[in-house]
């Protein structure tokens, strides 16, 4: 990357800064011009200087060129102008001033659009160039550097820089040139007064810049530390549970508060500067007008100059500051971003990123290469970051397939060659040739596709399951997708990706399947094999089914619950779920839901914003029971109050059980406490909500509180029936989707949607056995592909957090298998899983990848099954032994 | 049946006799009330013990499985405790208990009931008086017998 922020923004956007430059030029006379008609209206129409020999009229835009000598000279008009008296010249002169006003006011508009729109592209050609140098980051730079500040760096440092690039060179001549018109201006006029003028710019210009480097400085150091907080903000996010786990959340306090204290200083040392700098520049450019109004009135009394000239110099010098004052922002601005373009590509120095030639694209039309036999380690001798050897003298060369086991005790020396394989460490001595290949100089889209790897970190992102798992498939593509229109010009200008993302990224030759079906069914298998297939059925199950995308079974899913209550039914079990009925009050359901009989889709219906729902209140006001129930909020609060009370606040019972947070207790203790002596008058409107929103969490067989009477029931199913009428005619339709026994309820999981009502709280056991009756239903409708598909769009959270440990891990494994690789390399994965289900795993995965190669670091020489490995290769600190060796190929050479 | 009548039965079973009410509303709250038909089953022997029960309402059977079926050894009524030892001991059900008629009792969990022994000292004291009175019994019965 350029060092020098200037060349970079000359190298990529001289053309359009030169365009602006040329318009700038153009500009420059119209500004002359309405610099200079003030003068002419004063002293040509007002004082009628125009008229002093006599003549009632005069020339108005009368245009022509005096031609010089050499051209034989005399006059060539163009116009012949009009003929005006006093009054139509002033008009004239007027409308020709305002004019210009809004030829200078166009100019601006157009130059500042042309800044914007080049400022916003080199933002994203700058952001872009980053990003590309990120992914370039070698594995052992990538390991020092903190992701959140190179984030801070690319999103919020290079704004500034880009908002600065449109004025990097338009600017300080635009602003330069009105300044030196003004000034040449004044000094036409009057020498003096430009003197005394010129001096005042003079001091300006060179105390207001030195003030500045200091607030410079400040600045530069108020970029480090915000960068820093930043990582640190985001290093204590990731690590949350570490923090609680070592009771550290009193000493992360502490930091972030003591950083937050030096950020303050440093910026309100910044502010004082500023505005002491502020102040001078000010002060400086009132003197000026004193200077005019003393000296220029003292020349125009003595008669030197006329009032003409100095209406125009004091005019004209209105004009003056401001550019003056932005081009001395103008030159702080340029310091400043030049620091700090400066500090950001110190970061994205080439000597830390891969060789380029690996990136590059496969030839358009070349099949995709297999990696070729044999193997060859010479001579492997791999060092960490701090100098340490990890292994030494590793070699041996085998024909391909190649099946080994590392294994070691406490030594790192298995996952370092595992890691090796992988690409995972760049640099170590020796060689790794793949055929006649450099492990090194392979390009990636040959290891990107041929070879897997799986460690104990898995590297997984927010997004859904399946998006974890096909990011194997997610290959630079021969027939990706091209941008059209807009984004496709906007790409070209800025040397950005032509190709767009969405549908045809998927690699699915690779995965050996057709299409997006088929890939799925693909993916349960592989599931299966790391032993997810059963929890990706029951993640199907709380999954919401989107009828576009899986149209059969959200039409199988009405017929199934009628299935499920059949049966039900036919085996006495009806009362394991309550069924919803639109007519009925449903026991086991909250007060809420009963009320709204639907899923809230609307952020105003859901959780406690429904008791401040106005629509919600009027009906139940209607029923004439919003009363009763704000009280039976009240007599919640008191019973939890009761209950609680004794509790230390974050206790788990507190969380699980409570209505009330603990922090909530205090507030309720009085409310519950003016509600037995006032009754609800004694309540403000929040703190009716408040109580309200208790009563809606309600379920009389759950809480068991004895404060739902049949009256109360059927006022709700009424107030029920009012609310569905009232939103079927409001703005706020589709805000609750309701329940249908004939229709999917978009809104809501699957498995509510099979059991269409309530599952019992009374029933023992009750959701086991219903979960063993839909999953068997789900088996005999053929529905099990399906409920796996929904269960691939679980969204499994930031880098997975919602999976277990396990999961995780599998599902990294999973993420290598599909794309089929020629080489798969697990390193140390099964120490997540039991022994047993670790062989079971390791036996299926060795048999899917029959004739391709594994590399696995495995914790124990008993999960080497001679069946799957060929070779076992065990490290004794950093040396290592081979236990056991098969087909030994014969040396190489 | 309401929150009230369940903290009345909790305070017929010996091991909770002693403790404040107010306790034993917060055990009852942060129980399950649940309904067992004729003959299924509480837990089976062997199982994970994963909760304690009290006999609200209608009887059990304790039955042991044997190499020649089950047989029934005992039989629970109103308000009597079942299943607590799994939870203190964290061993296997020593038992399988199934409802003899329609059964309403209240399921108290597992992870609950230790909090709530964590928590409240005079509810842990109740239940090691009860165990150690229990354990003296069967002392005396053993002295008696030889």
């Amino acid at each position: 990357m350029e060092r020098n922020l200037f060349r970079y923004v000359w190298r990529h956007s001289r053309r359009d800064q030169l365009v602006i430059f040329a318009v700038v030029l153009a500009s420059l006379p119209f500004y002359y011009w309405s610099l200079d008609l003030p003068k002419r209206i004063v002293n040509e129409a007002i004082q009628g200087g125009a008229f002093r020999s006599g003549l009632p009229t005069t020339d108005f835009l009368k245009l022509g060129v005096e031609l010089p000598s050499y051209l034989g000279g005399g006059y060539v008009s163009i116009h012949d102008g009009y003929k005006v008296g006093q009054i139509g010249l002033l008009f004239g002169l007027s409308s020709l001033f305002l004019f210009f006003v809004l030829v200078n006011g166009a100019f601006k508009y157009w130059i500042n659009v042309a800044k914007g729109a080049l400022g916003e592209r080199m933002l994203r050609r700058l952001r872009f160039d980053l990003f590309s140098i990120v992914l370039r980051f070698t594995p052992e730079t990538q390991k020092t550097v903190k992701s959140s500040e190179t984030a801070t760096m690319i999103k919020d440092e290079v704004e500034p820089i880009g908002g600065f690039i449109g004025d990097a060179f338009s600017q300080p001549l635009l602003l330069g040139s009105q300044a030196i018109t003004a000034m040449t201006f004044i000094m036409l006029q009057n020498v003096w007064l430009g003197l005394i003028a010129g001096g005042i710019v003079a001091i300006q210009f060179t105390v207001i810049p030195r003030m500045r480097r200091v607030q410079l400085r400040l600045g530069k150091q108020r970029q480090i530390l915000s960068r820093r907080l930043a990582g640190k903000v985001s290093e204590v996010v990731d690590d949350l549970e570490a923090v609680h786990d070592n009771d550290a959340t009193a000493y992360e306090r502490a930091d972030v508060s003591e950083r937050l204290y030096t950020l303050f200083d440093l910026r309100f040392r910044i502010y004082k500067w500023k505005f002491m700098v502020k102040f001078l520049n000010n002060l400086l450019a009132q003197i000026t007008p004193f200077f005019f109004y003393a000296v220029g009135g003292y020349f125009a009394l003595k008669g030197t100059l006329d009032i003409g000239q100095l209406v125009a110099v004091i005019a004209a010098y209105r004009d003056l500051p401001p550019p003056l004052k932005e081009l001395i922002d103008w030159d702080q601005q340029r310091l400043d971003v030049q620091i700090k373009y400066e500090q950001v590509v110190q970061q994205f120095s080439p000597d830390r990123l891969l060789p380029g030639e690996t990136l590059a694209p496969l030839p358009p039309g070349v099949e995709p290469p297999h990696l070729q036999g044999p193997v060859a380690l010479a001579d492997l001798h791999i060092t960490d970051s701090h100098g340490l050897v990890l292994v030494e003298h590793l070699s041996f060369t085998r024909a391909l397939p190649l099946r080994i086991a590392l294994v070691a005790q406490d030594s790192a020396a298995p996952g370092a060659v595992a890691r090796v394989l992988a690409r995972r460490i760049t640099e170590y001595r020796g060689a790794v040739t793949f055929g006649d290949l450099e492990l090194s100089r392979m390009p990636e889209h040959l290891t990107g596709r041929r070879i897997a790897y799986a460690g104990p970190e898995p590297v997984l992102f927010a997004g859904s399951l399946r998006e974890n798992l096909v990011y194997g498939l997610r290959h630079r593509q021969q027939d990706a997708p091209e941008l059209t229109g807009a984004r496709r010009m906007e790409a070209l200008r800025t040397e950005g990706a032509l190709e767009a993302t969405g549908e045809g990224w998927l690699d699915l030759e690779l995965a050996g399947v057709d299409d997006a079906t088929a890939l799925d069914a693909r993916l349960t298998d592989v599931l299966e094999l790391v032993g997810m297939r059963e929890t990706l059925l029951k993640l199907g199950m709380w999954g919401l089914v989107d009828p576009e995308r899986y149209p059969r079974l959200a039409e199988k899913v009405v017929e199934a619950r009628k299935v499920v209550r059949q049966r039900l039914e036919e085996q006495g079990l009806s009362n394991l779920i309550e069924p919803f009925d639109f007519e009925l009050y449903n026991n086991q359901a909250t007060v809420a839901e009963n009320l709204l009989f639907g899923v809230p889709v609307h952020a105003d219906f859901m959780g406690e914003a429904l008791a401040e729902n106005r629509l919600a209140t009027r009906v139940l006001d209607a029923e004439d029971i919003l009363d009763a129930l704000t009280s039976m909020g009240a007599s919640i609060a008191a019973t939890m109050n009761e209950i609680f009370r004794d509790l230390p606040p974050g206790h788990p019972l507190f969380e699980q059980f409570s209505f009330i947070d603990a922090d909530e207790i205090a507030d309720f203790d009085d409310i519950v406490a003016r509600w037995k002596s006032r009754g609800l008058k004694g309540l403000t409107h929040d703190e009716r909500a408040r109580l309200l929103a208790l009563t809606l969490d309600y379920i009389e067989p759950k809480h068991r509180l004895g404060l739902l009477n049949d009256d109360l029931r059927q006022a709700l199913v009424r107030a029920r029936k009012r609310l569905h009428d009232a939103l079927a005619g409001s703005p706020l339709r589709g805000a609750v989707e309701f329940y249908d026994p004939d229709r999917l309820t978009v809104a809501a999981p699957l498995r509510n949607n099979l059991a269409f009502g309530r599952l019992s709280h009374s029933v023992a056991d009750a959701l086991p056995r219903i979960t063993a009756q839909t999953t068997e239903l789900i088996d005999e409708l053929a529905l099990r592909l399906d409920v796996e598909r929904v269960g691939l769009d679980y969204q499994i959270g930031p880098a997975g957090r919602l999976l277990s440990a396990e999961h995780r891990v599998a599902v990294y494994i999973a993420r290598g298998l599909i794309k089929n690789p020629d080489m798969l390399i697990l390193d140390g994965v099964f120490a997540a899983f039991g022994e047993n289900h670790a062989r079971e795993m390791l036996s299926a995965i060795s048999e899917r990848m029959a004739g391709k190669s594994i590399v696995a670091v495995l914790h124990g020489e008993t999960l080497a099954d001679p069946e799957v490995f060929d070779m076992l290769v065990r490290f004794e600190g950093v040396h290592p032994v081979v236990v056991r060796d098969h087909h030994a190929a014969p040396a190489a050479g | 049946m309401t929150l009230e009548n369940e903290v009345q039965s909790l305070r017929q079973v010996p091991m909770f006799r002693d403790i404040d009410p107010a306790r034993l509303k917060l055990l009852a709250f942060t129980s399950e009330r649940v309904t067992f038909t004729d003959g299924q089953r509480f837990f089976t022997q062997g199982d994970v013990g994963d909760a304690a029960y009290v006999i609200l309402d209608g009887a059990a059977d304790v039955l042991l499985e044997t190499a020649h079926g089950q047989l029934k050894v005992a039989e629970f009524g109103r308000n009597d405790l079942i299943g607590e030892m799994a939870v203190l001991a964290e061993t296997p059900r020593s038992a399988t208990i199934t409802a003899v008629g329609d059964v309403v009792a209240l399921r108290i969990d597992k992870r609950v009931f230790i909090e709530l022994l964590a928590q409240f000292p005079q509810m842990a004291i109740a239940v090691m008086r009860e165990i150690a009175t229990r354990l003296e019994r069967t002392n005396a019965r053993l002295a008696s017998r030889n």
